[in-house]
């Protein structure tokens, strides 16, 4: 059982210092997770704590890729108002 | 001349109007001689000051505890930069080595802030170890940090031993209903907390910091950002409480939201504050509390006065080849910073009598009109209309001259031949002067002269050089005179 960061990662530091098993490391082009180590933060807390203060939707996926936060889930922009809006930028 | 300054003495004399109090570069006067003292060469807290000295930031706290709706964390927006995209996100050592070099090349800098990209408590070990050298290693350098405030009440014992005497914290709210429609979650005690019950413990932690702090004897500033249908009918209350708990300064600022931000706010259409309800809601606010008006809103890495950014002439690569000898830069400093409080102090005691003797005079009964100053600093009018990233607003009425805001403008005048697109631009910056009835500057040319007249805004490079204020007022002067300004009876004056 392991978490995942993937490439959406910002790299603002902030899971790093939290994970109770310091399976977390800062990497080229971001913060990745030690498959070995991570232990979902079981018997330590009860959420995953890297992604309980990750800002970023999607970018943390469970062992499934599942993301833990999906989009709007964080910010609380619906995907189609993102997408919609995405899409208006675009266009000009 | 006289130099008609609202305010001079607002301490002294007592009683003066909510309208007019502590908006001018004496915004400070009613403050107790220790805390003068700490601000007084502050460009961040003092008016007058932000015209002499520069301040910088420095990037060593990218992590966050909470999430505000006028933030993305994931792309770079005008309210913060981004760990690894806009900024170089410093290491402690490199931030101090940052601040030093900065400090010797930049002489009138005084100030160095920790404001992000995240929040500096949400990252103690860096923010912390950054002040600890800075303060055995530089000083005579003022040290500030900038807080949404959750982590706050737990910083404060720690943030007291060090050379800090100025804490600003963010609070947009003291109703946990409305701090739900700011901030979608926290993160505390190991969990992220969502809604109105996320809301509820920031703004509590966020007034125990504030208690704490003032018990402390830290100076505290509460920047509030201004949200329309959100928080603008809530902040005055948010002022009050700020100022009975012993906060000396409160900045409200206009929200910054574009959907191109991939912000909450941004992408769902909420819209900012225009310069007049901004304006409104300051002056609402202000009582006999400071109101901050000089803000910048600068980058979590800037460097430089006010209004300027010259980040990119320290890079860290370029910092690398730099050779600092500190002590010696102290020194220098030391020398430079006596001469720009003398020359400060020498023209506050000017404005001080010229104020007097504008009381003695003859009121006149005109309406008060808005003007536009281009300036690079000093107090004065020395800036090409053309080369201004900014204006100052300053308002002349029957009652003197205040400082209203500032208004940034996009640069027209490159000086190379990109002319095809000058126009849109100089469209651009005669847009955002809309309101004003002059722009003061040390020249404009033929061209912007033209469209500016048109947009009915009178050109005036009649006072280059000269302090602002005193040209402000003889330009509405003028105006009076020319009859371009109609009377307004004293009851309207009154409840203007």
């Amino acid at each position: 059982m392991s978490l995942k960061i993937i490439e959406s990662c910002v790299n603002c530091y902030a899971c790093e210092p939290l994970c109770p098993s310091k399976a977390i490391y800062m990497s080229k082009t971001h913060f990745k997770i030690n498959a070995k180590k991570c232990t979902e933060c079981e018997d330590d807390f009860a959420e995953p704590q890297c992604a309980s203060i990750c800002p970023i939707e999607g970018a943390i996926l469970d062992a499934l890729n599942v993301p833990l936060n999906p989009p709007g889930s964080l910010t609380g922009i619906p995907p189609e108002r993102m997408a919609e809006v995405m899409a208006e930028l675009q266009a000009h | 001349m006289e130099l008609p300054v609202l305010n001079e003495k607002p301490a002294a004399t007592g009683g003066c109007s909510a309208s007019s109090c502590g908006t001018t570069d004496d915004q400070l006067s009613h403050l107790s001689d220790d805390i003068r003292e700490k601000v007084q060469n502050h460009p961040c807290y003092s008016e007058d000051a932000h015209h002499y000295f520069a301040r910088m930031h420095v990037a060593v706290a990218p992590a966050c505890n909470i999430q505000c709706h006028y933030c993305n964390r994931k792309y770079d927006c005008a309210n913060e930069s981004r760990p690894g995209v806009v900024s170089e996100l410093l290491t402690p050592d490199q931030a101090v080595k940052k601040t030093m070099a900065v400090a010797a090349n930049i002489p009138q800098m005084t100030v160095l802030g920790i404001a992000g990209p995240g929040d500096p408590l949400a990252n103690p070990e860096r923010t912390f170890e950054t002040f600890r050298r800075l303060s055995e290693e530089a000083p005579d350098i003022k040290l500030c940090v900038s807080t949404n405030g959750l982590a706050l009440p737990a910083a404060v014992e720690e943030l007291s031993k060090h050379n800090i005497d100025h804490v600003t914290i963010t609070i947009n709210c003291v109703d946990p209903e409305v701090g739900a429609k700011i901030y979608p979650w926290i993160f505390w005690e190991n969990r992220r907390i969502k809604g109105k019950k996320g809301a509820k413990i920031l703004i509590e932690q966020q007034q125990k910091g504030l208690e704490m702090l003032v018990a402390k004897g830290i100076l505290v500033k509460v920047n509030s950002v201004m949200i329309p249908g959100v928080n603008d009918k809530h902040l005055a209350e948010v002022s009050k409480i700020v100022k009975e708990k012993g906060a000396f300064l409160h900045n409200v600022m206009p929200l910054i939201a574009e959907a191109e931000h991939g912000t909450f706010y941004g992408v769902m259409g909420q819209r900012g504050p225009n310069p007049e309800e901004l304006q409104a809601l300051q002056d609402s606010c202000s009582g006999d509390m400071n109101m901050m008006r000089h803000c910048r809103q600068c980058r979590a890495d800037a460097v430089g006065m006010l209004g300027e950014d010259r980040g990119d002439e320290f890079t860290m690569d370029k910092i690398e080849t730099m050779e600092i000898d500190y002590q010696a830069a102290m020194e220098k400093r030391k020398v430079i910073h006596q001469a720009i409080t003398e020359e400060m102090n020498s023209k506050r005691a000017a404005k001080a009598t010229a104020a007097e003797q504008f009381a003695a005079e003859e009121k006149l009964t005109t309406r008060p009109v808005l003007m536009a100053v281009a300036t690079s600093g000093q107090g004065l009018i020395n800036m090409h209309f053309g080369h201004a990233k900014e204006f100052l607003i300053y308002e002349a009425s029957p009652e003197g001259v205040r400082f209203i805001s500032h208004r940034k403008t996009e640069l027209y005048c490159s000086g190379d031949s990109a002319c095809g697109e000058a126009e849109t631009a100089l469209q651009r910056t005669i847009r955002t002067l809309e309101g004003c009835e002059a722009v003061l500057c040390s020249k404009v040319g033929y061209e912007p002269w033209d469209m500016l007249e048109q947009a009915g805004i009178a050109p005036n490079g009649e006072h280059a050089m000269e302090p602002i204020e005193e040209a402000v007022m003889a330009v509405y002067k003028e105006m009076a005179a020319a009859g371009k300004l109609e009377e307004v009876s004293d009851q309207q004056r009154a409840s203007a």
